[in-house]
């Protein structure tokens, strides 16, 4: 979900320099969050006794301990005890299977036991729930039993490409990483500009120049330098990244050992979603698979090149999503969005020069280099390049992933690869909970490509599809949206802490009293959160609230004064 | 090239300069409201009041962006008073007062609270969200005698969470939670009493409401007026803005301009000034009269010490008597005191308490350097990349200077941490070497040998600015490396690995305190650290240095005036024939040549009857000098003891006559701290009813005695001591500005940051070898006394506690604990909490046991703040073999469980 950071290029400083700094000391090997992580495996929350251990191992405040374990759901002391979460994403929601899962579910637990998770990524087929560190959707439900867990089956949706690069079959490990030994024998430079030549753009929803991050970091003067994997997918809609680390893990990690090579990196991490138990598990048995073959470590394959994977679970919070916000998190502070710049090329994690990519962007690598950036740059359009998967929900005829070449348009892959509708649809937030609102009858003008999106007021962002059902009112989707908003605010920045949750109370008061938004002020919190917050998570939730009220004026009017 | 337009208007600006500051420069600080922004405290983005409307070309398209943390760039135009800019800020403090209590009028910051100033600036006149939720319901925190927090009145600007992580690096406070909840909290969730908070109030100072305050409500504009003035207690010297109500304290802040201290001061500083006009205070002078204390009139206790001291002159000479000047007094008074001494008594028997804490460093840099004080300034840690921290803990005893070394220490800067006690610093530090107390000589020798033996001297500094290297370099390679490690207890890779880390250095600082200089090779300790210095050429550059911490806010200026034996005003050789002639004239009475008494030896000279009287001025010896009882003998074998005091201390209670003297905040003069700055000191209140300034006393008194001396203003003396001590040559009250004036101070009125930079003082910096020599005390009684107790002090109280124990301090830090280790512990059945005998040679005290890692095996550590525990009942008479520096920090002692008198306390 890395919408964000495109918008707001200023900056400056970050969280707590001192916190990165000790943090550090301690780095990846013997790291904090983690720590944190694991302590509260057993209750749902590190006892004190713990973060009192942990304070004086890494010489941090206990306030800084427990200030950040209380911001993740699964580390706050208020989840003590959760034993089962129901998904509560935008496709689970719309598609209203979720009540069900919860009355199933209470014949095995109790109330308190039951908390919730924001999407697992099973939009293709919802009723999705997790526990135990594993996810269940579909008819999982039905025969779920607490006691005897049967593992479901993670392929449960259709994987289709117009233009396979991405999705290419694996052609095992010899023939993956021959690539790799291949590419070890090319400079760092020569390898950095075919991915300039590419004009590969962030997957991640920002479309920032993939090749001119690379080379900030490059030109960084440091030996310590990091590449960061931004596997925390959390866009309700989005299961394309989990669809890569589960089932193309060596194309993510070949684009990080890439990157490092490039940079100067001897570290890659792998900061994967809670809510993705399956794929840290399946990465790390990739990651057991490259040592066994001695291509990690120090110099690989006689190259020079050191590099090593750390794998970090993240605990709960979407905001981790925003880059900033997920170093300050891999850290063990709490996840707030720092300000920009330094930007992290310059000076993310323990204060050390970072490349943050999105596992879409990193897992394009591969074809880059084998196929060469000009190569890459064939395909597209002339801003945005290459293929792009996009992910469709369970209101779909074929809900499931579809590559297709950037500019390929929007009809074609609902109509021809989704099939259509199964139920009639009104509208699709396209590009997660902070995209755009796209009305049925914009479909003809867009295709999937930045630019499109941007020009008609909307956003591709991560390219995930959530549809929303003719039946189900407006305004009670914008009211989850800034629900969502409001629970996944970091709270740092005044408008949106204050904002989001003003917002979802105005619309859940609009929808349940016989209350009447008063239209100016509507548009000044808009106005508010989209100027004034200092990342796009309170900055993006006007664009799909403003689509709304512009496509759908006549369901909504009745609303507002 | 540098220019960027703000409302269109082309100005230049620095680089790195943000919006915010950009704009405040040229327009003003009140141009653009900010919430979240404070002046010590990195941007941060949050409140995005600051928010303006920049362009690429001029009237372009406009991006907002938050000023605070947005760098200017070429070319930029800024529009920071747009309509949409003034309409984007009033939205967004109409969400905060959704949250906000509107009690404004009873609120205690009424009228100086930031958030109250912006909403009305931004022009708010309703609030149209409808009622939601909100967090008005939170409970007050009046659980710590010092700080308050409300936290309904919380914004979160997040100023207060970064103020203890960036100023004070406590980490006591977090934001806790996220979004709309999000909210401050303290530890683990806990009130301020039970959470680690240091008190040193910065997060109050830098909350722009009363969500966090102090019991003083600092931030009222009550005050009818404010007064700068210096710090009392350590020698750091912060700059403090008094704030008084009808003539009464009200309560204290740090100014934000104050060089020294930057708007940060510690809890001594800012919090413990209600000793001043406690019940306790003395308000008369008191004459002792059938073993009581009589009250007497000023005329009358000055005729009875007038005719006392004329009288013992001339029965026994002007040498059987002496005077103890006080540190924590001003210069002026130090050196009317001293002036006193010898101008009208005739003696050189004036010392003051430098002798118990820094004589060894004036010393012991006099022979090295030149010149007996910090070569460098405390601001100049921005140039360092090494910070070498020898016996001192200025995380308790310098506590703003502590915080400025952690800082630096928790952002990686190589620290080089020597102390027997694993100190707050210790922690952070790249190496902590944990010698065993008393061993300096022998770690240092070990440095200077890895320094030497891997080739990093500085070649060309030694032999362009030194001299004696080449003997102290032979004496140094005979040295037995591994006989060395035993003796200090410290591995000798580690000490070799922090000697190359030290030398490889490009500027390193070095610090010390009362942990090198207290004991019998304090001096010569002194002297070693000065020859590492020279040896890596860390003298005369940015960030490098011999930095003693000062302990005594005045330290340096008492000794700068000449209160002590051998050195008169301007550390004037008295035993010169030309400089005494010079004194002769400048005071027109005949000063004595020969060197007079130090404080120890005052005290042995009163018990073998050669010494009759003594004036000491705010100095509680009997609690704080070593060996209590006989010291105690020795007061009470004198004829005459005059004790000038705040309060009836240890000491008083032996006084013959008791004079009540006015506190710093009730008088006038310069306090120079421990980097030679020269500060004044100004009266906030008028003397407490009874009480006389010193200074005031001493010049009724000498002219009681027939000596004409013009009467007591700072102004005055000042202008006397510019004529007599060299380096205040140019020192003029008028002229010392806010920030003061680091000495030497040229007659045009140059002030001087450095010192030593072309050339040492002495002319060349010259290397001294010593070996280590075992103290008297462990080879005497290392066998029955097997265990070593360490004094040392906390952040709560300062030295005898006179002073902090009559303030809320004194509810935080209860008594003297004795820190011993969970083996030591267990060894003798000792459970935390109970009570320890700890008995030496002298006698014995019992102290409440705290269990720690903080002390090595066989090492024990406790502090003399308390009466109640008289700690200096067990401390030695073993002492700096040149400088006469008490050794507080070795006495051999053995410990078991209490048998109980004390039990029940």
């Amino acid at each position: 979900m890395a919408i964000f950071s495109y918008f707001y290029s200023e900056n400056l400083s970050c969280m707590s320099k001192n916190l990165s700094e000790l943090s550090g000391r301690k780095g990846l090997t013997n790291n904090l969050f983690e720590k944190m992580g694991d302590a509260a495996k057993e209750t749902g929350t590190p006892s004190e006794e713990r973060l009192n251990e942990l304070s004086e191992e890494f010489l941090i405040g206990k306030a800084s301990t427990y200030g950040t374990t209380t911001f993740y759901d699964f580390t706050k002391p208020e989840n003590k005890n959760k034993k089962v979460y129901i998904c509560n994403g935008s496709a689970c929601v719309c598609a209203g299977t979720q009540q069900k899962v919860k009355e199933t579910l209470l014949k095995q637990f109790t109330e308190n036991e039951i908390g919730h998770m924001t999407c697992l990524g099973r939009c293709y087929e919802n009723s999705a729930f997790h526990y135990q560190g594993k996810n269940f959707s579909g008819q999982d439900m039905l025969h779920f039993k607490k006691e005897n867990l049967i593992q479901n089956n993670l392929l449960n949706y259709n994987i289709k490409a117009t233009t396979p690069l991405l999705t290419i079959p694996y052609s095992g490990f010899e023939n993956h990483y021959a690539l790799l030994k291949k590419a070890l024998n090319q400079t760092p430079d020569e390898l950095l500009s075919e991915i300039k030549k590419s004009n590969l753009r962030g997957r991640g929803g920002a479309g920032f120049p993939m090749g001119f991050k690379w080379e900030a970091c490059k030109n960084e003067n440091n030996n310590t330098k990091f590449i960061i994997c931004n596997a925390d997918e959390g866009d309700p809609g989005a299961y394309s990244d989990r669809y890569l680390l589960e089932q193309r893990p060596h194309s993510v990690l070949f684009g990080m050992m890439v990157a490092g090579y490039i940079t100067g990196a001897e570290w890659g991490v792998l900061y994967i979603r809670a809510e993705y138990p399956e794929a840290a598990n399946i990465v790390q048995q990739a990651i057991d698979e490259l040592k066994a073959n001695n291509l990690l470590g120090k110099n690989i394959n006689h190259s020079n090149f050191n590099f090593d994977f750390k794998i970090i679970k993240a605990q709960g919070a979407y905001i981790c999503g925003e880059e900033t916000a997920l170093i300050n998190s891999i850290e063990g502070q709490r996840p707030e969005v720092r300000t920009r710049p330094p930007f992290p090329t310059q000076m993310g994690l323990f204060n050390k020069p970072t490349v943050v990519n999105n596992v879409e962007t990193l897992a394009a690598v591969y074809s880059i280099i084998k196929n060469g950036g000009a190569d890459y740059a064939k395909l597209g359009t002339e801003k945005s390049k290459g293929t792009k998967l996009v992910c469709l929900d369970s209101f779909f005829n074929h809900p499931g992933i579809y590559e297709v070449e950037m500019g390929t348009p929007l009809s074609f892959v609902i109509n021809e690869l989704g099939g259509g509708f199964k139920i009639p649809v009104k509208a699709m937030q396209i590009g997660g909970p902070l995209g755009g609102i796209v009305p049925l009858e914009k479909i003809n003008e867009l295709s999937i490509d930045f630019e499109s999106f941007a020009k008609q007021g909307f956003l591709l962002g991560h390219a995930s599809v959530v549809c929303i059902p003719t039946d189900f009112p407006m305004m009670k989707y914008l009211e989850h949206l800034f629900e969502f908003a409001a629970y996944e605010s970091c709270g740092k920045c005044f408008p949106c802490r204050l904002g989001t949750k003003r917002g979802h109370e105005l619309t859940q008061k609009a929808l349940n009293e016989n209350y009447k938004i008063d239209r100016a002020l509507f548009a000044d919190l808009l106005n508010t959160l989209q100027q004034g917050s200092l990342c796009a998570h309170g900055g993006g939730i006007p664009l799909p609230v403003r689509n709304a009220l512009h496509y759908f004026n006549k369901e909504l009017k009745m609303y507002f004064n | 090239m540098n220019t960027a337009y703000i409302n269109n208007n082309p100005y230049s600006f620095n680089a790195g300069e943000s919006i915010l500051a950009f704009v405040k420069r040229i327009e003003g600080n009140k141009i653009i409201p900010t919430l979240c922004d404070a002046p010590n405290l990195d941007p941060f983005g949050s409140c995005r009041v600051c928010s303006v409307e920049v362009a690429l070309e001029k009237n372009g398209q406009t991006k907002t962006v938050a000023s605070c943390h947005t760098p200017v760039t070429n070319g930029l135009y800024i529009y920071h008073n747009t309509e949409a800019i003034r309409q984007l800020r009033k939205n967004i403090i109409e969400l905060v007062l959704t949250d906000h209590p509107l009690t404004c009028l009873t609120c205690e910051v009424n009228g100086n609270c930031e958030l109250q100033e912006v909403a009305a600036r931004v022009g708010i006149t309703e609030v149209r969200y409808p009622e939601g939720a909100n967090h008005l319901n939170r409970a007050k925190d009046l659980s710590h005698p010092y700080m308050r927090s409300e936290l309904s009145k919380c914004i979160n600007c997040y100023r207060c969470v970064r103020a203890c992580d960036e100023v004070q690096g406590e980490m006591v406070l977090t934001m806790a939670g996220r979004g709309f909840d999000a909210h401050i909290a303290k530890s683990f969730n806990q009130s301020f009493f039970e959470s680690d908070c240091v008190s040193c109030g910065a997060c109050s100072q830098a909350c722009p409401t009363s969500a966090i305050s102090d019991v003083f409500q600092s931030k009222s504009i009550q005050a009818t007026q404010k007064t700068r003035t210096v710090c009392t207690y350590c020698g750091v010297g912060c700059n403090l803005e008094v704030a008084t109500v009808g003539g009464k304290i009200k309560s204290i802040q740090a100014p934000y301009d104050a060089e020294v201290n930057g708007g940060h001061t510690c809890l001594k500083g800012r919090y413990a000034f209600k000793f001043y006009d406690h019940p306790e205070r003395l308000r008369t002078p008191l004459i002792k009269r059938n073993k009581k204390f009589e009250p007497a009139t000023w005329e009358e206790a000055y005729d009875f010490i007038a005719t006392q001291l004329t009288h013992i002159k001339n029965e026994n000479g002007p040498d059987a008597i002496a005077g103890i000047s006080s540190a924590r007094t001003p210069n002026e008074e130090n050196y009317l005191m001293q002036k006193f001494i010898r101008a009208v008594i005739g003696t050189n028997n004036i010392d003051c308490c430098a002798r118990v804490c820094h004589s060894p460093t004036a010393l012991g840099m006099q022979k090295t350097f030149g010149t007996g004080a910090a070569t460098n300034s405390i601001e100049e840690l921005e140039y360092t990349d090494c910070i070498f921290v020898i016996g001192a803990n200025p995380s308790n005893a310098h506590p703003v200077t502590g915080a400025k070394l952690k800082q630096k220490l928790m952002k990686g800067i190589t620290g080089i941490v020597v102390d027997p006690r694993k100190t707050d610093l210790a922690k952070y530090a790249t190496y902590h070497l944990q010698l065993r107390p008393g061993t300096n000589v022998a770690l240092l020798n070990m440095m200077l040998y890895y320094i030497i033996s891997e080739g990093l001297e500085d070649k060309e500094f030694i032999t362009s600015r030194c001299e004696g290297y080449e003997e102290m370099k032979a004496e140094i390679l005979k040295l037995n490396i591994n006989e060395l490690e035993e003796i200090t207890g410290v591995n000798k890779n580690l000490v070799r690995e922090a000697s190359i880390a030290y030398a490889k250095a490009n500027a390193a600082m070095e610090f010390h305190g009362l942990g090198v200089t207290e004991h019998t090779q304090g001096t010569y300790t002194v002297q070693l650290i000065a020859d590492l210095a020279m040896i890596t050429g860390n003298i005369g550059k940015k960030g490098a240095g011999v930095n003693p911490l000062r302990g005594q806010n005045n330290v340096q200026g008492a000794a700068d005036m000449g209160a002590q034996p051998h050195q008169g005003a301007g550390y004037l050789d008295v035993t010169n024939a030309e400089i005494n002639h010079r004194y002769n004239q400048f005071y027109g009475a005949k000063v004595p040549s020969h060197i007079g008494y130090k404080i120890p030896e005052m005290f042995d000279a009163a018990l073998n009857g050669k010494l009759k009287a003594m004036w000491i001025i705010g100095e509680d010896v009997v609690q704080t000098d070593p060996n209590t009882q006989k010291v105690m003998k020795a007061l009470e074998s004198l004829d005459l003891l005059v004790v000038s005091e705040l309060f009836m201390t240890e000491t008083a209670k032996l006084a013959t006559i008791v004079l009540p003297a006015s506190s710093f905040l009730e008088k006038e003069g310069t306090f120079t701290n421990g980097e030679r700055r020269i500060q004044r000191v100004q009266k906030v209140v008028e003397p407490i009813e009874g009480t006389k300034p010193d200074g005031q006393i001493i010049v009724e008194i000498m002219r009681k005695m027939g000596y004409e001396q013009c009467d007591y203003t700072a102004e005055n003396m000042l202008n006397e001591i510019s004529q007599i001590v060299p380096f205040f040559a140019g020192v003029k009250w008028n002229e010392l500005g806010k920030n003061g004036k680091q000495w030497p101070v040229l007659p045009n009125g140059t002030d001087t940051k450095m010192l030593h930079t072309k050339e040492f003082t002495r002319g060349k910096g010259k290397f001294f070898f010593y070996p280590f020599k075992e103290s008297n005390e462990i080879k005497t009684y290392e066998k029955d006394y097997p265990y070593i107790i360490t004094t040392n002090r906390e952040l709560e109280h300062y030295n005898c506690g006179a002073m902090t124990r009559r303030t809320g301090n004194v509810e935080i830090v209860t008594e003297d604990v004795l820190l011993i280790n969970p083996i030591d512990a267990q060894e003798n059945k000792i459970k935390d909490g109970e009570l320890v005998c700890v008995e030496s040679p002298r006698g014995k005290v019992d102290i409440k046991a705290k269990i720690t890692n903080e002390v090595k095996l066989g090492v024990l550590s406790s502090t003399f703040h308390f009466p109640e525990i008289m700690l200096n009942n067990i401390t030695s008479n073993e002492h700096d073999s040149e400088a006469m520096c008490p050794e507080y920090k070795v006495v051999s002692c053995r410990i078991r469980k209490s048998k109980g008198k004390h039990l029940t306390h």
